[in-house]
């Protein structure tokens, strides 16, 4: 059963399309990587789950909800990371996720819960503007994991950490949908990343999905286009070159 | 609960300091006034009250509308500088009823400005002139006609900084518009006199019944109006993005 699901999904900004009738199927349970050089639509339509960016054309649904009739509801349900990380600078990193507790109507158990999680404990009564990069990013993680919800979506969750911090957030967005029955939708351009993490991945480049499907399917699909399978990072280069080229020869 | 949330996310913002200290500012003008030049005013015939009035309200009303502008900055300075209104919105939370909560709190804040401002002309009623029937009816009339007259003033500075993200650009709009206003104050027009930040330089006793009725109706009608646009804006920009 798809958790989330999109049909021709598009975002044109005044004549240039970030998003181009995309239709993506993610399974409920799973890590979905989304795949995609910078400015390829990875964040926007990221933003369109999550009703930040208004779709332009087709439509998509989140757990059996519509968008945009239900979109209290999906938020409800949602956790969500943007980017980079969004939150209070005057405030300290416990009362941030205060904050979200409060709005979502969580128990008060929640904060501390996802201040263990992201490693944050020790740092909670530090003001969030005085976090290194690496804790600021850590804060919006747990803004984003707060209550435990059904689907997480994390756009670019590493950035800016350590090699160490790293590990423990890939290995932490791993576990999820084993500990907490959670489907996990996480953006990336490094694939040698969502390889450590994803079960299924779609690869986006100039707005359009290349690719949807497992590792496995993606290899096959390589090895049957002519493409490098040594190395999923060379076969994800090679399609995306390709990609552009073609899209250089059309122009 | 929203008004309980906005509360929590101006600590430490230096917003309750700056309407405290803001309010103790201007409640200290009659006081100073007095305690140097006291021989010219307790001459005068008028009640005491309205001599104070007359002399101080209109220094202390800008101020009050210098605090209103600085408090709306403040309060979407925070929402603004660490993206947190970007998280906001991917919460099950409206941004129109962050905006009321904020409104409201805005409200608390310039009733207790209004009642340092209150207990002040109280003091200089008490100390300097003598006390006389209906002094505190008096005083409560002129004070509820000033927070009523100081509303759209709030909401306005509020929509004004919720449409910019830049700090600046909202406070530099703000002082135009209070510059603009204590231009215009003295005007006969009365379409200009119900200018948001004109409105609360006016003074009760100073005005007839009718003058006073109509600026209570122009200010309610100032809060409809600007409320509306608020929220209209908010729809606009969310379906432009």
């Amino acid at each position: 059963m798809n958790i989330i699901e999109t049909e021709n999904l598009s975002k044109t900004y005044s004549g240039f399309t970030a998003v181009s009738n995309i239709n993506l199927h993610i399974p409920k349970g799973t890590v979905y990587g989304f795949l995609g050089p910078n400015g390829a639509g990875k964040s926007t339509t990221m933003k369109m789950f999550l009703g930040l960016t208004k779709p332009t054309s087709g439509n998509f649904h989140i757990n059996g909800k519509k968008y945009p009739e239900n979109r209290v509801s999906i938020l409800k349900e949602t956790g969500s990371f943007i980017e980079a990380p969004a939150f209070y600078g005057n405030l300290t990193g416990k009362e941030n996720l205060e904050i979200i507790q409060k709005i979502l109507g969580l128990p008060k158990s929640a904060v501390s819960e996802a201040l263990e999680l992201v490693g944050l404990t020790e740092f909670k009564n530090r003001l969030a503007k005085k976090y290194s990069l690496g804790m600021k990013q850590r804060l919006g993680l747990a803004g984003a994991l707060i209550g435990r919800p059904p689907i997480l979506i994390l756009d670019e969750p590493t950035n800016g950490l350590d090699p160490v911090g790293i590990h423990e957030i890939r290995t932490l967005i791993r576990s999820l949908p084993e500990q907490y029955d959670c489907t996990v939708l996480v953006s990336s351009h490094l694939l040698s990343e969502v390889e450590l993490m994803a079960d299924n991945i779609g690869i986006l480049n100039h707005g359009h999905l290349l690719f949807e499907g497992s590792l496995a399917e993606l290899k096959e699909n390589a090895a049957f286009q002519g493409y490098p399978t040594d190395n999923l990072e060379d076969t994800f280069l090679a399609m995306i070159n390709e990609d552009n080229q073609q899209r250089s020869c059309v122009k | 609960m929203s008004i309980l949330l906005e509360c929590k996310k101006m600590k430490k913002t230096g917003f309750y300091p700056a309407f405290i200290v803001g309010g103790i500012l201007a409640s200290c003008l009659p006081v100073i006034n007095m305690a140097v030049r006291s021989e010219i005013f307790t001459g005068l015939q008028q009640p005491p009250l309205q001599i104070l009035l007359n002399e101080n309200w209109a220094m202390m009303a800008m101020l009050n509308i210098l605090l209103i502008l600085s408090g709306a900055c403040i309060m979407y300075h925070t929402e603004n500088a660490e993206r947190a209104l970007q998280k906001m919105q991917t919460l099950p939370i409206r941004e129109s009823s962050m905006f009321f909560a904020k409104f409201i709190l805005m409200i608390g804040m310039s009733i207790v400005v209004l009642a340092t401002e209150a207990i002040s002309f109280l003091f200089c009623s008490l100390h300097w002139f003598h006390t006389y029937d209906g002094l505190y009816t008096d005083l409560l009339k002129n004070f509820a006609y000033f927070f009523i007259l100081l509303l759209p003033a709030i909401l306005l500075s509020l929509a004004i900084s919720s449409a910019c993200s830049n700090m600046w650009i909202s406070l530099g709009i703000g002082v135009v518009c209070f510059f603009a206003a204590t231009m215009i104050t003295s005007t006969s027009h009365f379409i200009l006199q119900i200018f948001p930040f004109c409105l609360p330089l006016r003074i009760l006793t100073e005005s007839t019944e009718q003058t006073v009725i109509h600026f209570l109706v122009a200010s309610v009608l100032e809060l409809l109006a600007v409320g509306i646009a608020e929220l209209s804006f908010l729809r606009i920009r969310k379906a432009l993005v």
